[in-house]
């Protein structure tokens, strides 16, 4: 295996090789050549017909970066599974991660470039679109370049950014609308770095505050390998409890041993209230300065409870759980750091650690990554608003877009897609015509993530670090009409500095030489360059020799102050924009698998919704089904309601990924996009936009629908088991788990 | 016979020979009613034709059932038509065995609706198939793959038992006919009388023929009674046998029979009247005989009530959550309307029956079968649609679920069908037979005199 | 000779399924899992993996809605009944497929004998001999029984080019009228014993996995052979006291044992090749 020249792999696997003669008159395509017939009578010793054979290759589908191996069979890829060589997901593989064959074989793919001529896009050559990409650059002032990218690593981004660095421009921008920046800001302050490693498996306990980790945030997928462990009881430890404080229940909050709704934007209250209690009960106080300890003093139950909505009894045994599990785990997530004071939020559950002792025990330092160039750039939406006010005031001549969907994801008060238009040359490399490629003035379509080369390093590293090969997996659709955007940049690049590129052939060759060339950097490889190399391939994770670091609390300067409620007697209720396991920011709406998998929780399929407490519900006479708008001071949605007893009931909650005006068959015209609601509030230390802090108000339409669920249709509550024994449910000190193996 | 019976089942002075102008005229020129009634039964027909070729090329899917509906209105049609087939069984096998003369005038027809509707049912298990060009895997026929039908399925037991009967009855039906085409032979002319002469197979009437005749007709009736009450058992067993609640009765076979002699009889009443008016039948169709079979309906539906008091009742306090569950949910939830309908057009309408007053009128007496009738095939509604909708498995609850229009479609067909075949036999065949009510009337003044000579 | 065959097979009929013993009876091999529902997430990656396995359809929202869709595994997700209002202890999720029961109340009301027993354990479902009458859905207590309503491969949404080429050819794309459901993916179990056979030897635990037990990230589902004793699914069921062949399990009828395993409708004898591991919340939290 290890000795099979993958080019040449690639060549003889190829899917234009399994041709299909055309009976009848005429040329057949393989008569007249267009295509060539391969004799299974002699295949090559790696391809057996029927047999399928696994390729290693890297996710990309999120930014956790899971490994994964392609069953390939008669040069087609058929389905993605876990690589159990990658510490990061251990063999294992989510939805969206499986979902990726979709985005490869997806009926909507581009299959050839477009350019922007008179009024509409039409169909152009890769020939003229590289020509002109190296014509419109050509002579133009750095700061009239732009790029924006989604979030990235390895050898793509130092393509990217080279090649952006030799246009003389400083304007590369990594934008990613779900990330959790301010949370990693206020981490690199207290723990002296963005992304520290979680050991959710050695906690006794876990309260979150709204990070998803099951589901949606960092890496759900090492996340919930760690959970099993966490929730095993073995000879030394218990089963861990987790606790998750949120205003909408995510699938770790379904999952949670107590589910606690908090009003949005006082989980900070909450945490210092904790704090003040547990210093109290003599727990943590060495930890503290004298000036945090005073400054905690404040927050006491009363205003916990009238704050945060959170009652006296339920803190009271959150305190007493704090206090007598150890070593426990604090999280603090998207929901708790979306606001105006988010980073404040932040650091007030963060201390949590602190006051508990977890740093060192249950949080830890990464390993030092010895090649920062390649290191993950997770992306920002600071990154967005300085892309877009440079827009607005006429900046940029020339815009490049990758991996990314701004007019979609960019809320309304941006005024994104007019500013947009300002740019006289907008280029999106996309593999969909979505609503960004739709304002572009060339699109120029990309290979699919199972077509392409890549090297990978996750911003969240579990163990070691791992640089995580992305190999392809099958044959190009469409080999004529998509690119890599490796090659695109190495062929733009080029042009601009011939003498440092002119030695690689393609983006392939360039790869191979800037690994194999440092194979000293990884540990356990091969001496022989080819061996190396199709060891990397063959393994699909090179483990990266890197410098353990340890890891300190430093709470000096930490801003955990809270700010007052503000109440909106306009818009009462707060939106809570959620983020579904499938679809994240929107970019994977266009997978059927997708659409057609229930929520987790509302079991919704094929559509957006709005959730509203059952309570609030019948307060304001909106029964399930009603067609509500939604509006805020920046726009309004309509959409169905689905009472939803798992969400705040000051609260509305709408799943986000949905309401694409464009990208395809499965993603157009389904649903409603909460993302153009959100208000212009952001979070004041780092800047991101706070995608918690928006207002609605809600009112009845009058219209009504029959929504789409999974479960079952009944007038009376069908969603509990009727007392008969499907989901049984047994209390952790009467279950004996002596004999469980 | 009560022979101080004031009113007469038949007058005794019809001369036989009037009997056959009578009835033979039925086979020439009807009312034009018959052509209105013929035509709207064909295009009744047509649409369910329609609605199948649809769902036949499209999928089963726009009948617009789902997991869990996985049956709807055509088993519940099914077991409708096959319910309707015990009106002839009753009337011809059970009541001539009884030597009730009464039934004379009126058990050719009945016989025929017996025959009609269970070719009617048969075509509900035609359209309820996914695959309906591989129905023949249901058949026990050797092949080269060696495989049979599963023989422990009931569906399968049904398939035989609806086959055995089928052919039972028009054995039945064709027998008890022969003498009377020989009538219609000896007065047809052109194509008529070769189509009567092969179908009269000779009959000259002579003591032997009449014997064996006899013997015949009693053996083929004795084969028929047990048919019949196995056939609807059976057709029970494909609910009793499943393990569903709601299904999972014990009391179903005899419930379903009873529930079928009803309906029968109920669409008997309906029949005779329209029979009655459209051939100009009232001499024979007499207003006696339509009040006797009104109180046998009565009578049976009073044991039909009976029977769901006990389904009802062991339900209740039996210790299945489940079926107590379904049973109040169907008195409760989304089928309440129907259900309650069903009881009240099962059991409260058939009191009309009790009283003479209504039994006398033709009028009410027509509504009122037509409402027996709508119970019976709500109950058959009731009985599969309920445990679907609220089974075992919560998750799967669907209390939505609306049959399509092209499953209505398919059951409006149906008595199109229904309609139209029978239409088709009333113009080929006596539907009075014609030398039973001679021997009737013989009965009757025999019976006179002896009356009059004590 | 045909009537011979079917006297022959009619005898195995008779024969009762599952027998006293831990693997039910079967020699070779008595397929079977355990999913642990403490760490199930609900995630639904089991169920994504199943359409990429076995060549699911999509069928759109209106057919959704219609209830028509085609998932074998489903995940389900219930309220706690004392507080549906907010639910505190969060959800309670079910991943639910055929239980591949030993005693299947499908295979005995089927017609034409489409779905049976195979000497494996499983609950077969033979596509080219279901003829559509859904009376094994009727009849199934679990209500996983997934019926072809159309023409799914002709239907819009389903596979429209290049989609098809995803298509695992190991098994078929099922037509309109026949039934379907849960294999426990049978094309990786027939080609890890056919391998296995030709080795001379049977399956080892861990050589072959379902779809759905390979993806789950929290390895909830076990799956594996339990006529070999000592395979991970075979421990399972006997250290939490769950035996193939009863209907009440001996550690049930003594009072609380502590043990989590338990099998859904348990007392319909149908006897599910599923166990269950009992969902566990923390009362103190
Ligand atoms: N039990 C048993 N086994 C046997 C034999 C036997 O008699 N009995 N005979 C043996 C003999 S002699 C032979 S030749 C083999 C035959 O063995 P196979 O070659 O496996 O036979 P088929 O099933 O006829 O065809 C294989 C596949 O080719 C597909 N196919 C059809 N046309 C095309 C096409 O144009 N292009 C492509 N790519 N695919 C196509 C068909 O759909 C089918 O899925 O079986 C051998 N095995
Ligand atoms: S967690 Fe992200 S990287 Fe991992 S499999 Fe899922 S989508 Fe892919
Ligand atoms: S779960 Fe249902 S489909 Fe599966 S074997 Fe049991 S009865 Fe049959
Ligand atoms: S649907 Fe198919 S498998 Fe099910 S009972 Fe009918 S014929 Fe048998
Ligand atoms: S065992 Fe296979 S067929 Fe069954 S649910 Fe899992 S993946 Fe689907
Ligand atoms: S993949 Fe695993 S955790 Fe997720 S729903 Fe399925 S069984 Fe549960």
């Amino acid at each position: 295996m290890s000795n099979i020249n993958r080019r040449d792999f690639l060549k003889v696997l190829g899917w234009s090789s399994v041709a299909v003669a055309v009976a009848g008159c005429g040329k057949t395509s393989v008569e007249s050549g267009v295509e060539t017939v391969m004799s299974y009578s002699q295949p090559e010793d790696f391809l057996v017909p029927s047999i399928g054979v696994y390729y290693a290759s890297t996710c990309t589908q999120c930014e956790a970066n899971c490994g994964v191996t392609g069953r390939v069979r008669e040069g087609r890829i058929l389905k993605l599974e876990g690589n159990p060589e990658s510490a990061i997901n251990l063999g294992r593989l989510c939805g969206l991660g499986q979902a990726a064959v979709q985005h490869h074989y997806n009926p909507d793919r581009l299959k050839e470039p477009l350019l922007r001529q008179g009024g509409g896009l039409q169909p152009t050559t890769w020939e003229n679109a590289t020509a002109l990409l190296a014509e419109k650059t050509g002579d133009l002032k750095g700061e009239q370049f732009a790029f924006l990218s989604g979030g990235l690593s390895g050898h793509l981004k130092v393509l990217v950014q080279n090649y952006v660095d030799s246009l003389g421009s400083k304007n590369l921008y990594f934008y990613e609308a779900l990330t959790p920046a301010v949370n990693q800001s206020v981490s690199q302050k207290l723990y002296g770095t963005a992304t520290p490693r979680f050991h959710l498996d050695k906690a006794q306990l876990i309260v979150s505050f709204g990070a998803d980790f099951l589901d949606t945030w960092v890496s759900p997928v090492h996340f919930a390998s760690q959970y099993t462990q966490f929730r095993k009881a073995t000879i030394d430890k218990k089963r861990g409890t987790l606790v998750q404080i949120e205003p909408r229940m995510t699938l770790t909050g379904a999952n949670a041993d107590r589910w606690i709704p908090i009003i949005p934007g006082t989980e900070g209250v909450l945490a210092l209230g904790l704090v003040n209690a547990l210093l109290k009960g003599g727990i943590g106080v060495k930890s503290l300065p004298a000036s945090v300890v005073s400054a905690v003093r404040a927050y006491d139950k009363e205003r916990v409870n009238k704050e945060a909505g959170v009652s006296g009894e339920v803190f009271d045994k959150l305190v007493a759980l704090l206090s007598e599990r150890s070593p426990s785990l604090v999280l603090s997530g998207l929901s708790a750091e979306g606001h105006a004071h988010g980073a404040q939020n932040a650091a007030a559950i963060m201390l949590l650690n602190v006051v508990l002792g977890n740093v060192g025990k249950t949080i830890d330092a990464p390993t030092r990554l010895p090649f920062p160039q390649l290191a993950a750039e997770e992306g920002n939406s600071v990154a967005l608003k300085r892309f877009n006010d440079s827009l607005a005031g006429d900046k940029f001549k020339v815009v490049f877009i990758y991996n990314a969907n701004p007019v979609y994801t960019a809320p309304a008060f941006m005024k994104l897609r007019d500013n947009l238009k300002k740019s006289e040359f907008k280029v999106v490399f996309t593999h969909y015509l979505d609503e960004t490629a739709q304002e572009a003035d060339l699109v120029l379509p990309l290979d699919s993530a199972l077509e392409d080369w890549g090297t990978h390093v996750a911003a969240y590293q579990p163990d070691s670090i791992e640089l995580t090969m992305q190999q392809p997996l099958m044959e190009k659709l469409y080999p004529s009409g998509t690119r890599s955007l490796g090659d695109v940049m190495l062929d733009q690049l080029k042009h601009r500095r011939a003498n440092e590129y002119k030695d690689f052939a393609d983006y392939y060759a360039y790869l191979k030489s800037a690994l194999t060339r440092n194979k000293g950097a990884f540990s356990g490889v091969s001496a022989d360059d080819e061996t190396f190399w199709n060891q990397a391939l063959m393994h699909g994770v090179l483990k990266v020799k890197g410098q353990e670091q340890s890891i300190s609390a430093n709470v000096v300067n930490l801003d955990i102050a809270q700010p007052a409620p503000i109440g909106d007697d306009q818009y009462p209720f707060h939106l809570v924009p959620t983020v579904r396991s499938g679809f994240r920011d929107g970019r994977h709406a266009n997978l059927p698998w997708l659409q057609e998998t229930p929520d987790s929780l509302t079991t919704m399929v094929w559509d957006s919704w709005v959730e509203i407490h059952p309570k609030t519900a019948e307060r304001m006479g909106i029964k399930e089904g009603d067609i509500l708008e939604i509006a805020s001071k920046n726009g309004s949605i309509k959409t169905q309601a689905y009472l939803f007893p798992g969400v705040q009931p000051d609260s509305v909650a709408i799943p986000l990924g949905q309401g694409h005006e464009a990208m395809g068959r499965y993603a157009k015209d389904v649903g409603v996009n909460p993302f153009k609601l959100l208000d212009p509030v952001f979070d004041k230390s780092t800047g991101e936009l706070a995608m918690h802090a928006t207002r609605v108000k809600v009112s009845r339409t009058g219209a009504s629908v029959r929504v789409v669920k999974e479960e079952g249709w009944s007038p009376i509550v069908v969603n509990t088991q009727q007392g008969r024994k499907l989901v049984s449910t047994i209390a952790v000190d009467k279950a004996n788990f002596s004999k469980e193996v | 016979m009560n022979h101080l019976n004031k009113e007469k089942d038949i007058r005794e002075d019809i001369a036989w020979a009037q009997i056959n102008k009578d009835v033979l005229r039925s086979l020439e020129k009807p009312r034009p009613v018959y052509w209105v009634l013929f035509g709207l039964a064909l295009s009744m027909f047509l649409v369910g034709v329609g609605c199948e070729i649809y769902q036949y090329q499209t999928g089963m899917g726009v009948a617009n059932m789902n997991n869990p509906h996985m049956w709807g209105l055509y088993i519940a049609t099914f077991i409708f038509w096959i319910g309707m087939s015990h009106s002839g069984t009753l009337l011809s096998a059970i009541l001539h065995l009884m030597h009730a003369d009464w039934r004379k005038p009126i058990y050719r027809f009945a016989e025929a609706m017996t025959t009609f509707s269970l070719m009617t049912a048969g075509l509900f298990v035609m359209v309820h198939l996914g695959r309906l060009w591989q129905f023949y895997y249901a058949l026990p026929y050797p092949n080269e793959r060696w495989t049979w039908p599963n023989f422990q399925s009931p569906l399968l037991w049904d398939a035989m038992a609806i086959f055995t009967y089928l052919t039972s009855s028009i054995i039945f039906l064709y027998i008890g006919a022969i003498p009377d085409f020989a009538i219609c032979r000896d007065n047809a002319k052109g194509w008529r009388k070769n189509f009567y002469t092969i179908l009269a197979l000779g009959w000259m009437g002579t003591d032997r023929q009449w014997r064996n005749f006899r013997i015949t007709y009693l053996t083929v009736a004795c084969f028929l009674i047990p048919l019949a009450v196995s056939v609807h058992s059976i057709v029970a067993s494909d609910f009793a046998m499943s393990q569903q609640p709601g299904w999972h009765v014990t009391s179903f076979p005899p419930y379903f029979v009873a529930g079928a002699l009803y309906s029968g009889c109920a669409a008997i009443i309906t029949l005779f009247i329209v029979l009655r008016y459209t051939f100009r039948f009232e001499e024979y169709m007499t207003m006696p005989i339509l009040d006797k079979v009104a109180r046998l309906t009565f009578a049976i539906a009073m044991v039909w009530t009976y029977l769901n008091l006990i389904e009802f009742a062991s339900v209740w306090y039996g210790h299945d959550s489940y079926s107590k569950d379904l049973l109040i949910q169907k008195a409760t939830g989304p089928y309440a309307p129907f259900w309650w309908t069903m009881i009240v057009c099962g059991s409260i309408v058939p009191f009309a029956l009790a009283i003479k007053k209504f039994r006398s009128s033709l009028t009410i007496m027509f509504i009122v079968s037509l409402l027996l009738n709508l119970g019976m095939w709500l109950e058959r509604w009731m009985i599969v649609a309920p445990t679907y909708s609220h089974g075992y498995y919560p998750w799967t609850w669907d209390h939505f679920q609306w049959p399509s229009f092209v499953q209505w479609g398919m059951v409006f067909g149906s008595f199109g069908w229904f309609g139209m075949l029978f239409m088709i036999f009333t113009k080929l065949v006596p539907s009075v037979s014609m030398y039973e009510v001679k021997e009737m009337v013989y009965h009757r003044t025999l019976a006179n005199k002896e009356s009059r000579e004590a | 000779m045909s009537t011979t065959y079917m006297l022959r097979d009619w005898t195995k009929l008779r024969e009762t399924h599952p027998q006293p013993s831990p693997a039910g009876g079967h020699a070779e091999y008595k397929w079977a899992m355990a999913i642990n529902l403490d760490v199930c997430t609900g995630c639904n990656a089991c169920s994504v993996a199943c359409y990429a396995e076995n060549n699911l359809p999509v069928v759109g929202k209106e057919k959704y809605a219609h209830g028509q869709s085609m998932h074998w595994m489903r995940i389900e997700r219930y309220w706690n009944e004392e507080d549906v209002e907010t639910p505190h202890q969060g959800a309670q999720f079910l991943p639910m497929m055929c239980q591949q029961c030993e005693a299947a109340p499908c295979e005995t009301v089927c017609p034409v004998g489409a779905t049976n027993h195979t000497p494996d354990g499983l609950n077969s479902q033979v596509y080219n001999r279901c003829v559509g009458s859904r009376y094994c859905s009727a009849n199934c207590p679990y209500k996983v029984r997934y019926f072809n309503w159309y023409d799914y491969p002709e239907q819009e949404m389903a596979w429209p080019d290049p989609l098809p080429m995803q298509l695992n050819p190991d098994l078929t794309v099922r037509s309109k009228g026949v039934m379907e459901k849960c294999t426990f993916c049978v094309q990786r179990l027939t080609a890890a014993k056919n391998t296995a056979r030709n080795e001379g030897r049977t399956v080892k635990d861990g050589e072959v996995t379902t779809a759905c037990a390979q993806a789950c990230p929290t390895q909830a589902i076990t799956f594996g052979n339990m006529v070999d004793p000592y395979s991970q699914v075979s421990e399972k069921w006997r250290h939490q006291q769950v035996e193939l062949h009863k209907d009440v399990q001996d550690k049930d009828k003594s009072g609380d044992s502590g043990l989590r395993g338990y099998r859904v409708f348990e007392e319909l004898r149908s006897y599910p090749s599923v166990m269950y591991l009992e969902r566990v919340r923390d009362t103190k939290a």
